[in-house]
């Protein structure tokens, strides 16, 4: 009979594919966020100033996703002749961490999605504001304990950013605003997996994918943006 | 017709007037930057507040020059209209 015993750290589902995943998202957010707050620096106009919050509070968010992939547990195995016993202890702190960390991610992740839409749709009314933060408390108090809860409300309000970013489009009619129509379109149609993440892997390892590429769209527009000023700064 | 301008695009054409003018009139950049004298206000306070303009006597005359901010921004104008067009700010 031989018996082992160790320790694995684990970054995540699929092999830490979603951690990585989530590693981007944070940085397309902190780059738009710095940005924002560079062009608030020089014209301090206000909208850059909570545009560039909500950007941060998303790459805040995705940072305590991150922390609530980790998992830390204590394998213990007995190998006999014919047969082998695993027991798998998990940490109480680390269950701890988890939660609260998951629960971190809700928060801002909602206030940043709020935050954002209340900046775009330029809304100076504030006994609305306060209704929005009022509901927004209720909804993250549900999304603890009911994920379908969060992911849900992430869709209605996504559902009105890829609206307001459809009609910019529509406006300027350039690739760069289609990117970003089609960006939070993409990441609209990850939270509608999420919602199913509960009920099998495969929503959530769907959503994740749908993040990533809505994240990528939302990347390569500022890598455009940096590559196109650059052209018209030649130019002139 | 010409589309309205942008408020991001009437700051640039006033900074472009100072950049390109050492000394400038209130006069003749109502002029110049195509606006009246009740609408170039808010966007004259708006530069001297951000500290992009600044205002200083010459002769008993009130004149306007860019400030090294002010042309931080012309050179980053390009970019910053592109990022506030792709997200509708």
């Amino acid at each position: 009979m031989v018996i082992t015993m160790e320790w694995t750290l684990v970054f995540g589902r699929f092999y830490g594919i979603d951690s990585f995943v989530e590693l981007l998202t944070v940085i397309v957010c902190f780059v738009i966020s710095f940005y924002s707050i560079r062009v608030y620096k020089l014209i301090k106009d206000k909208n850059y100033k909570f545009f560039s919050i909500a950007f941060l509070l998303l790459g805040i968010s995705f940072l305590f996703k991150i922390f609530s992939n980790i998992t830390f547990f204590n394998k213990f195995q007995v190998h006999e002749a014919n047969f082998v016993l695993t027991i798998i202890s998990h940490f109480r702190f680390v269950e701890l961490i988890n939660f609260f960390s998951f629960t971190f991610y809700k928060i801002f992740h909602i206030i940043g999605f709020l935050l954002l839409f209340l900046t775009l749709t330029k809304n100076e009314d504030k006994e609305k504001t306060w209704l929005f933060i009022y509901l927004s408390v209720i909804v993250v108090l549900f999304s603890i304990y009911f994920n379908f809860v969060f992911h849900l409300t992430l869709v209605f309000i996504l559902i009105y950013l890829a609206l307001y970013f459809y009609e910019n489009y529509r406006k300027r009619e350039n690739i760069n605003s289609f990117l970003v129509f089609i960006s939070f379109l993409i990441i609209l149609t990850s939270h509608l997996f999420f919602i199913f993440s509960d009920v099998s892997n495969l929503f959530y390892f769907t959503g994740e994918v749908f993040l990533l590429i809505g994240f990528l769209c939302l990347l390569t527009n500022q890598v455009k943006l940096k590559r196109e000023t650059k052209v018209l700064r030649r130019n002139k | 017709m010409k589309a309205k301008r942008t408020k991001l695009e009437i700051i640039r054409d006033m900074l472009n007037i100072l950049q390109r003018n050492r000394k400038v009139k209130i006069t003749h950049l109502i002029y110049k930057a195509n606006l009246s004298n009740n609408s170039i206000k808010p966007y004259l306070d708006d530069l001297l507040k951000n500290g992009l303009v600044e205002q200083y006597a010459e002769d008993d005359q009130k004149l306007f020059r860019i400030t090294m901010k002010g042309n931080e921004f012309l050179m980053e104008f390009s970019k910053i209209k592109v990022f506030s067009e792709s997200f509708g700010l």
